[in-house]
């Protein structure tokens, strides 16, 4: 695969070569698809949404201006078609708004986490976070996207954002320690 | 305590984590359906808005909104034409433009409703039309 910047290759593709679309596809399909797995909790519907935001992309790639990351535009048009389908298919999630945020968990030392447990771990804690505050701590710390970037993708407000940031970061704590005393119990 | 832009460890712990992958082959079915889908594209982009059909009919209307215009008038056609034309100038221009907007204003209610009707048809067919072409 070409090591090259996205601009790159959005140019060959507006010059008539279709077929570098395929190195955006290769280089974002895996957080597309994450972030669609999460608001549609299902693997086949995911896929089929990701796709259709791949496709989405393609068809209004010349309406893209640069003045934002691509990766942000593609974020926004993934997050508003996953979010479109789970209005049209009426979909109601459980909440997990249970979870009882505490301030001590964040506290928790991370590198307590047995390493080879840790991934497995981390991946059951985001599974517990509702779809917004997934996509908010995915796209922030795994991302690198910035506050002003996530309030594009999500519609909102820039303070809001920030809000739910903080909330959602407590809220993983708080799930990541339950799990882990979970765990501790087990042993013992 | 921490503040979520501070927390390089959890950025890391994360980091650390592959995030889910859609299943192998993805691309090429992503590309698949763009190519199975370019040649609807391209026809949209090269169909003018407005098809050739649209500019015949409305040719012919202008024609016979100018024949209604002149014919409605005091005298015919063959007389008034020929008398605009010998005096080409700025006056007579604006003269026959006043003329052409007086004539319009008289016109009867039933043929002013025909060209609103005809106009609505001729809309409503280009809007069929350019159906056929839509992208899901």
């Amino acid at each position: 695969m070409e090591n090259k910047d996205d601009n790159y290759y959005i140019g060959k593709v507006l010059e008539g070569q279709t077929n570098y679309f395929s190195y955006i596809v290769e280089r974002y399909q895996n957080i597309v698809f994450s972030i669609a797995l999460k608001v549609l909790r299902n693997r086949e519907d995911a896929e089929e949404m990701a796709q259709e935001s791949f496709v989405k992309a393609y068809k209004s790639l010349h309406t893209f201006q640069g003045k934002a990351k691509f990766s942000t535009w593609l974020y926004r048009i993934t997050y508003n078609t996953c979010i479109s389908e789970t209005r049209k298919k009426k979909q109601h999630f459980a909440s997990t708004d249970e979870v009882q945020i505490s301030d001590e968990a964040e506290e928790m030392n991370l590198d307590g986490i047995p390493e080879e447990n840790r991934e497995k771990v981390v991946k059951a804690a985001l599974e517990k976070l509702p779809e917004d505050e997934y996509t908010l701590i995915v796209l922030y710390y795994f991302e690198d996207q910035s506050v002003e970037e996530i309030s594009k993708v999500t519609g909102l407000t820039e303070s809001n954002t920030k809000v739910k940031l903080h909330r959602a970061r407590k809220k993983l704590y708080t799930i990541l320690n339950e799990m882990l005393k979970k765990d501790l119990y087990t042993i013992l | 305590m921490k503040t979520f832009e501070e927390d390089k460890e959890l950025r890391q712990l994360l980091k650390s984590v592959k995030p889910e992958s859609p299943g192998p082959g993805f691309s090429a079915r992503v590309m698949n359906r763009i190519f199975a889908e370019q040649p609807a594209l391209e026809q949209v982009k090269q169909s003018p808005v407005l098809g050739k059909g649209f500019w015949i009919i409305l040719a012919l209307f202008a024609v016979l909104f100018a024949a209604v215009a002149l014919v409605s008038g005091g005298g015919s056609a063959s007389e008034q034409t020929p008398a605009l034309l010998q005096q080409v100038n700025t006056d007579a221009v604006l003269t026959g433009y006043r003329a052409f907007f007086e004539k319009i204003a008289n016109l009867p209610a039933g043929i002013a409703g025909i060209f609103m009707g005809a106009s609505l048809l001729v809309l409503l067919e280009k809007f069929l039309y350019s159906g056929k072409h839509a992208i899901s």
